[in-house]
């Protein structure tokens, strides 16, 4: 759809008193399309009341502009017109007088008759008939919020601004308000632009939310774009699979800002003991597998190879993880295997960002959960699933995973292909952060998902789900997380990066000796770490695993290896067959150069390093195929035939992919810019 | 499930203890020329010592009519509100009120404002002690160094921890906050949310609190009143909320029970309870 108003890159400065510039906002794009709902949101002081002012021609851009269907916005105009939160009726004039007023102004032109009628049709979209004839001191805050809508909209606007209309309302009232407004603009296709600072409003309301980050300096930080049908109805858009995930993805943002704002002084790099960096903040999620991470930090492992001051940090979702890298707020991170391929590749319309991996930290620990609701319906197997999709035409079923670069959506795909089910048309894959399956699987939300422990196990424990394949049944033994990093960070800190990957692989080492399988299951649930109950994280970690179904549960010596049989070298050949299975399902083209890629991202050498530093094999394993549950086997010298042999999958996209110097200078630029 | 289970334990503990504040068959009812209004009708409800209890409703549902029955500025027409077995029949010290405009003397700093209310409360205390006491409480609430400023220098958020402080240092039974967070930017009604919670806990006072927000009320609360519309507005239904304590935001969201409470809650209002057109 063509671009109806054009925010093109618009910074405004402010002088200061004492000569200085307050550069308020920097470098603003936004296109926005006819009828689009967009609601902006940050902080206080972030600029979203400048940019909307200036959107509206109320002030003027220091550097770029605002288009409005092709022409310039250089002063205010009665195609755009803003709802302010404070009302700005005029005190002595009725409701239907303030109204008038505006109409009567703008469509002088018109007969008085058809004046008249456009008053008498926007008293009634606002339902206040009643109080047609009261003036704004006899009105509640709600009802004079209303007229101030009615009044912006009566003189048919191209473009309806809005500046927190609704922030001095209670929520309830605001409730009302905001279904009035979504009726409106749904009926009348109106273009918004909205600035509020409430989540659950900006979710309701909008197509897109953008985040903007706080000033000085303020950008667009973040653009969610909210897939909820139209019409919208507050207590359906809630029950949606992605509502609390998109929810928790604007408030993690807000939260970051915040801390942010606190943190202020930037990070500097202390150097000590012979590394770059000793300060060092790392990113994991709430699994069980971040266990070598808590094991490093608690046990003094990081200490040990000189790492002082390194900071573990709970991250909501795997998206915040590449945010956190990308953005250099984390040094590294736990990341999902696939991850530094598709950061380095770049997906989602990311510019490419080399990242690299000299690690692996787990193999296995991923179970696929089915919700109890399929169990009782005689679900047990893959057929009998692919049965209950094909008897139920009318339902959708919905499946979790956790990032489009994990292990589960690879696997899980794979293993619904495998049964003859296509994992974009027969069902719908949605991205759920790993702590929020359970509660969107309770919720009904989902019917199933693909993620590592405990939460399948908590599903099991509250008897919500049964596992129907965990992945020693898929392909026993599979790369699960990997320590990623930015590949200018282990260029410009080659002893740190070594010095954490050895505390890293002692840690793994450690995590692998079952003596010690208690201990860190206490430090596993500690409220700052996973912060989950013993009960559902000890099966499969210590416990036998339990399925939830009759099986008698079973000892899994091997559902979480962090060390034993080569677990930790980040080997070639199991990052082709990620590749191979990013390009099967359309996420990222199959890269011509893959023997390339491979070798820029999985770091075999600085393992190498380590391993012989610590007097461990540092051998890659063999170069052999991969044979999964379902038979077929992927030859690491033919990925390109074994992608055309298989029967389910997208169009493949082979092609060069460049990582250059360009693409590095490209990443520094959003850097900057944020 | 085993969150509900911790709270069934939990309900059961308090139970074996003696009722701290009762609200018993209170109804409050207005003569007008056209008949009586009937704001509340019936509303019983008994809260333990040291409970955080949250109420919610739609404007107009007789919450706040409701709660300054208890600080005692109203009487109920019918029934009675009792404190440790005794009726509550004037506004006192043992029982103080936050309100969301803050309610400061603007031209008072924050300490002076503290001070005077132990001043009009402990009028024989001496003087070092009341200016010790108004110091604590400021510093608990994070202002010792904008103790001298006056309100309008404050912000919304330091000028409602004013307002807490001053509510505090009469060491109140309870403690009653009409919306105190309502006219807050959302990170400092957060901030705020969290030190209530760590005063509430250091205090152990009884807290009963008027919010719009369900996320705030599942927060902060051990039990959500839901009030029906007005008129003749009454407990709809009473929620408990089984989060073990001390709280972490994060943690609650990740709650499996978390949701089902929140779109319980959001249900009760926004369908069971429709906001009434004004």
């Amino acid at each position: 759809m063509s671009v109806f108003v054009e925010v093109d890159h618009v910074g405004r400065t402010f002088p200061m008193p004492d000569g200085d510039r307050y550069i308020a906002l920097k470098n603003i794009e936004l296109k926005i399309k006819k009828g689009e709902f967009v609601t902006l949101i940050g902080h206080s002081g972030c600029g979203k009341s400048t940019l909307l002012n200036i959107i509206a021609g109320l002030d003027k851009a220091t550097q770029g502009g605002v288009l409005l269907e092709g022409r310039q916005v250089t002063q205010p105009g009665p195609e755009r017109m803003v709802v302010f939160q404070n009302y700005s009726l005029l005190p002595w004039l009725t409701v239907r007088e303030n109204i008038a007023l505006a109409v009567d102004e703008v469509m002088s032109d018109r007969p008085k008759g058809e004046r008249r009628g456009v008053v008498e049709h926007h008293i009634d979209m606002v339902k206040l008939r009643h109080a047609a004839d009261k003036r704004p001191g006899e009105l509640s805050g709600g009802m004079k919020q209303r007229v101030a809508i009615a009044r912006a909209l009566s003189i048919r606007p191209k473009l309806l601004l809005l500046d927190e209309p609704f922030g001095a309302l209670d929520a309830l009232t605001r409730s009302g308000l905001q279904d009035q407004l979504m009726q409106i603009c749904e009926e009348n296709k109106t273009t918004c632009v909205m600035v509020t600072h409430d989540v659950d409003e900006a979710l309701l309301l909008s197509d897109r939310v953008v985040m903007l980050t706080n000033g000085p300096e303020s950008y667009i930080g973040q653009v969610l774009n909210i897939p909820f049908a139209r019409p919208r109805h507050r207590l359906e858009v809630v029950k949606h699979p992605n509502y609390y995930s998109l929810r928790g993805e604007a408030v993690n943002f807000l939260n970051q800002q915040k801390r942010g704002k606190q943190r202020k002084v930037k990070q500097t790099a202390i150097a000590r003991h012979g590394l770059e960096k000793v300060n060092l903040e790392i990113g994991f999620i709430p699994l069980t597998d971040c266990a070598p991470l808590v094991v490093a930090k608690e046990k003094g492992l990081f200490k040990k190879y000189g790492l002082d001051e390194v900071t573990l940090s709970r991250e909501p979702s795997w998206k915040a993880i590449v945010e956190g890298v990308a953005s250099r707020r984390l040094d590294a991170a736990q990341m999902t295997a696939g991850m530094p391929l598709t950061m380095t590749i770049g997906i989602d319309g990311k510019p490419p960002l080399p990242t690299v991996t000299a690690l692996v930290l787990s193999r296995n620990g991923n179970a696929i959960t089915l919700s109890k609701h399929l169990y009782n319906e005689g679900v047990r197997t893959l057929a009998d699933f692919k049965a209950a999709i094909t008897s139920s035409p009318d339902k959708i079923h919905t499946l979790g995973m956790v990032h489009p670069s994990s292990m589960h959506n690879l696997l899980l795909r794979y293993w619904l292909a495998s049964g003859g089910i296509d994992p974009d048309l027969d069902v719908s894959l949605t991205v759920i952060p790993p702590p929020q399956m359970v509660a969107n699987l309770k919720a009904g939300n989902i019917d199933g998902y693909c993620v590592g422990e405990p939460w399948n196990s908590r599903a099991v424990y509250e008897d919500l789900g049964f596992v129907i394949a965990t992945d020693l049944d898929l392909w026993d033994g599979h790369v699960e997380k990997v320590l990623g990093v930015r590949e200018d960070w282990a260029n410009q800190n080659p002893q740190t990066h070594l010095a954490l990957v050895k505390a890293l692989m002692e840690a793994c080492e450690y995590c692998d000796d079952h003596r010690n399988r208690e201990e860190i299951l206490e430090l596993l649930c500690q409220p700052h770490y996973v912060g989950s109950a013993p009960e559902y994280t000890r099966p499969g970690f210590i416990d036998p695993y339990q399925r939830g179904t009759d099986a008698k549960p079973e000892l899994l010596l091997r559902y979480n290896q962090f060390h034993i049989e080569k677990t930790n070298c980040p080997y070639r050949v199991e990052g082709l067959w990620i590749l191979t299975q990013l390009a099967r399902w359309g996420i990222t083209p199959f890269p011509k150069n893959w023997i390339e890629v491979l070798d820029r991202v999985r770091r075999v050498d600085v393992f190498g390093e380590a391993a012989r530093d610590l007097g461990m094999m540092d051998i890659e394993p063999d170069r052999g195929s991969i044979r999964l549950f379902d038979g077929t086997v992927f030859n690491p010298d033919d990925p390109i035939s074994y992608l055309n042999s298989l029967k389910i999958k997208r169009d493949l996209r082979i092609q060069e992919i460049t990582i250059d110097l360009e693409a590095e200078a490209r990443g520094e630029r959003l850097e900057a810019r944020g | 499930m085993q969150t509900l289970n911790s709270t069934s334990l939990k309900t059961d503990q308090l139970i074996n203890r003696d009722p701290f504040l009762v609200i018993e068959d209170v109804s409050k009812i207005y003569p007008t020329p056209n008949g009586p209004y009937i704001v509340l009708d019936g509303i019983n409800l008994t809260v333990h010592e040291g409970e955080f209890v949250c109420l919610i409703g739609h404007s107009g549902c007789g919450k706040s009519t409701l709660l300054d029955m208890v600080s005692g500025f109203r009487q109920p027409t019918e029934g009675e509100v009792r404190l440790q077995t005794k009726r509550i029949t004037e506004p006192g010290p043992e029982r103080m009120v936050v309100f969301q405009n803050y309610s400061l003397l603007p031209w008072m700093s924050a300490f002076e404002n503290v001070y005077v209310g132990l001043d009009s409360v402990w009028p024989d205390k001496s003087k070092a002690e009341k200016t010790a006491i108004a110091r604590e409480h400021l510093a608990l609430v994070g202002l010792t160094e904008a103790a001298n400023k006056k309100p309008k220098e404050l912000s919304g958020g330091m000028k409602q921890r004013v307002s807490i402080a001053r509510a505090l240092a009469l060491r109140p039974q309870v403690l009653i906050l009409d919306e105190p967070f309502g006219a807050l930017d959302p990170i400092t009604r957060e901030e705020l949310q969290e030190e209530l919670l760590k005063i509430w806990q250091a205090h152990q006072v009884t807290v009963l609190m008027i919010t719009h927000d369900i996320d705030e009320a599942l927060f902060l609360g051990d039990r959500l009143v839901m009030m029906t519309n007005g008129p003749a507005a009454t407990i709809g239904e009473i929620m408990n909320i089984p989060f073990a304590r001390p709280r972490d935001r994060t943690r609650i969201m990740e709650d499996p029970a978390y949701y089902d409470l929140r779109n319980y809650a959001l249900d009760f209002l926004y369908r069971r309870c429709g906001h009434v057109d004004e």
